[in-house]
């Protein structure tokens, strides 16, 4: 039997400095797992750009696969190279938060619409097929 | 161009390894329609390597850029295309260039995969030859096969390429029909003291 499928349609671009934080820095792991969103992961300050870029643009694939089916992406931090990145795949401009503390990212992501995929799921459930 | 030796510098802490995972690992929204296990984040194994102090990198999913998130359930032979290798060895690349900024900076690098997953199996893949046409098999079809993904193989390909030696991997099992919580959770406690 197939298990019911437990996606959130809900997808973070995350910087790096937040899933592995320095020392005292926001972790914001726990706080994801218990919002239910899931990661894509930026790639860290630290690597040169020819690392860098390449992965950047992975990053923007995927995202506009995402965004492209109605699921809420948003950015928390920043990453330079990320804007061109994604105006190259055409991604609009996403809702972006940078952090001060736990507080303040809990409140953002509780803040956010419901993903126009889950809506547009719903609707498609209420056409009775013969209308459709 | 930064040396390698910088970059570590500029790493905030001492962490004992970095582990490469799967995308969805991260963000189980890419599974296929059906796949999805939790809402985001697979906590088993986040919680295990943030217990332990490893970095976490995560690796695209190849399957996602490639065929989208729409994409049926599908094989390894349905995947095993010249296109899909070469999009495969193009992702392999971007991640191989981040391994060995770590390798090169003296850090234990390891790979997490999926096990059963026609493109992220490590040793444990999916496999029908006959599998074509109209989407209708079975549940409950014996596609599990010993075997890597063509991801993971086109990134060891890519890794002994580059001479990158000494990448260890393993494939997390919770797909698979006999998976144990508490012993994958033993497993991955004993592969990264190793």
């Amino acid at each position: 039997m197939r298990r019911r499928d437990k996606r959130s349609y809900r997808v973070a671009l995350v910087a790096d400095r937040y899933l592995n934080p320095p020392a005292r820095g926001l972790d914001v792991i726990p706080i994801l797992l218990e919002a239910g969103w899931g990661v894509i992961q930026l790639p860290a300050d630290a690597y040169p750009r020819e690392v860098a870029g390449p992965l950047l643009e992975q990053v923007a694939e995927q995202t506009e696969e995402f965004h492209r089916h109605g699921y809420d992406v948003v950015v928390i931090g920043r990453r330079a190279g990320l804007k061109e990145a994604l105006a190259m795949a055409r991604v609009p401009r996403l809702d972006q938060f940078v952090p001060v503390n736990a507080d303040a990212l809990i409140a953002f992501l509780r803040e956010r619409p419901s993903p126009k995929a889950t809506t547009a799921r719903k609707r498609t459930r209420r056409v009775p097929v013969a209308d459709a | 161009m930064m040396a390698h030796r910088d970059i570590a510098a500029k790493y905030p802490r001492w962490v004992p390894g970095v582990a490469f995972v799967a995308h969805c690992l991260l963000n189980q929204n890419a599974k296929t329609r059906g796949g999805a296990r939790c809402p985001g984040i697979y906590s088993p194994l986040v919680d295990v390597l943030r217990q332990k102090g490893w970095r976490i990198e995560q690796m695209p999913c190849p399957e996602l850029a490639f065929t989208g998130l729409n994409r049926f359930w599908a094989v390894r032979e349905q995947y095993d295309t010249t296109a899909f290798r070469k999009h495969c060895r193009r992702l392999a690349s971007a991640v191989a260039s981040a391994v060995d900024v770590h390798a090169k900076a003296g850090r234990d690098v390891v790979l997490v995969g999926i096990e059963g997953s026609p493109s992220m199996g490590v040793c444990i893949t999916s496999s029908d030859p006959e599998r074509a046409g109209l989407p209708e098999w079975p549940d409950g079809s014996d596609e599990l096969a010993p075997g890597e993904g063509i991801y993971i193989e086109e990134l060891r390909s890519e890794l002994a390429a580059r001479g990158i030696t000494g990448t260890r991997l393993i494939g997390i099992t919770h797909q698979l029909p006999d998976h144990d919580r508490h012993d994958e959770r033993t497993r991955l406690e004993a592969f990264l003291a190793r």
